[in-house]
């Protein structure tokens, strides 16, 4: 009887909020950073077998896109890190005030991709 | 279990349509969530055209206006309608809220009215709260002391009691454990902000002497730490409490007490 009843509609209708996207990205930013370190871990193992292996990776690395692989990284890294710095601060419980969790969320997603750029400006020596 | 999509039985058609018949230029479009248990039939949304002339200023209004003018059918509940008995909490544009604290003129464009999120419908907007209930129950809201002298009053300092406020105003109207990702999905073992504010509202009563067993009680990697900080629950709670902070204070509390 009671599994006849349909269940009220959740995600479909419910309005995104800032804090609701960070975490959801968090999470997400949190797997993808998984992968790629396990990527790292075989590119550095790559050096034990020889130049050839280490040169097939470098290429892999060196292209467009291994250059977006390489943005990629550098945004899930600050994104997950600076939204782990806004966890610390809530596990102290400090920034539960909606107008500053709003902030923070709002730093958190603009603060990643800035330090995205200043990383990339840095590899380049323009700054 | 993460489920994102609605099952077969829940996916919402598109409903009847109910033209305004007072000839009314100030005109709003409202779609309304409908289920009737004894059709069989899928829920769809209902559209009405409802006169703003003549409606008051909340959005439990417009529904108050649908039912006594245009379609008696419609169900829903509701009771004081001044924001205290936390009946009328339900979903518009998007937001959990309470109907008869929402200003209309607060939604932009069409008013959408769904049943709080995540919910066995009974019928309309009306959602099965039993769950809830039960988890309510489990965390013992009542004060636990061994006084037994009851003609004198149990004293407790302005700084204790200063303690339980922004707990004490909750009205167990839902709208944050129904807005919570986690509740969605793990409803059956994760307790939920509502229910985890009251265990805090407890746990912080100075009276109360059953303050350990309370926390032992609730540290629970399901009851309590599915919470991950995803602040709907702050962010739709019509009183303007902030059960996140409470979730928070209890597990610094684990850690520290």
């Amino acid at each position: 009887m009671e599994n006849k009843n349909p269940i009220s509609p959740h995600i479909q209708v419910y309005e995104w909020h800032i804090s609701s996207l960070v975490s959801i990205s968090h999470r997400i930013t949190g797997v993808i950073n998984i992968l790629f370190i396990t990527l790292i871990c075989f590119w550095v193992g790559s050096l034990f077998f020889g130049e050839t292996e280490y040169e097939l990776i470098q290429k892999i690395l060196l292209s467009s896109f291994g250059k977006f692989l390489i943005i990629s990284i550098i945004w899930s890294f600050s994104f997950q890190i600076l939204s782990e710095i806004r966890h610390l601060f809530w596990d102290m419980g400090y920034g539960f005030d909606l107008k500053v969790s709003k902030i923070t969320g709002l730093i958190v997603i603009l603060g990643s991709f800035l330090i995205t750029i200043m990383v990339y400006l840095l590899g380049k020596h323009i700054i | 279990m993460v489920q994102i999509s609605l099952p077969k039985n829940s996916k919402v058609q598109k409903g009847k349509y109910y033209k305004d018949k007072t000839g009314s230029k100030n005109i709003r479009k409202v779609n309304v969530y409908r289920w009737d248990p004894s059709s069989g039939e899928n829920p769809r949304i209902d559209t009405y055209e409802v006169d703003m002339d003549n409606c008051p200023s909340k959005v439990l209004d417009v529904l108050n206006k649908i039912k006594n003018e245009i379609d008696p059918s419609l169900a829903y509940r509701r009771s004081c309608a001044h924001g205290v008995c936390g009946s009328c909490a339900m979903n518009m544009d998007g937001k959990n809220g309470l109907a008869c604290t929402k200003a209309h003129s607060e939604i932009k464009g069409e008013i959408n009215i769904y049943p709080l999120p995540h919910l066995k419908v009974l019928k309309d907007l009306i959602g099965d709260l039993n769950t809830l209930y039960k988890q309510y129950a489990s965390v013992e809201p009542w004060l636990k002391t061994s006084k037994k002298n009851d003609n004198v009053e149990n004293i407790q300092s302005i700084n204790d009691r200063s303690k339980l406020d922004g707990l004490y105003e909750c009205i167990m109207c839902a709208c944050c454990s129904t807005s919570c990702p986690s509740y969605w999905w793990n409803g059956d073992k994760y307790l939920g902000p509502a229910v985890l504010l009251q265990a805090y509202r407890w746990i912080m009563d100075s009276r109360d002497e059953d303050r350990k067993e309370r926390l032992k009680k609730v540290a629970d990697e399901l009851k309590l730490y599915r919470c991950h900080t995803i602040m709907n629950c702050t962010n739709s709670c019509p009183k303007g409490l902030n059960p996140a902070k409470a979730i928070a204070e209890i597990k610094k509390m684990l850690v520290t007490v």
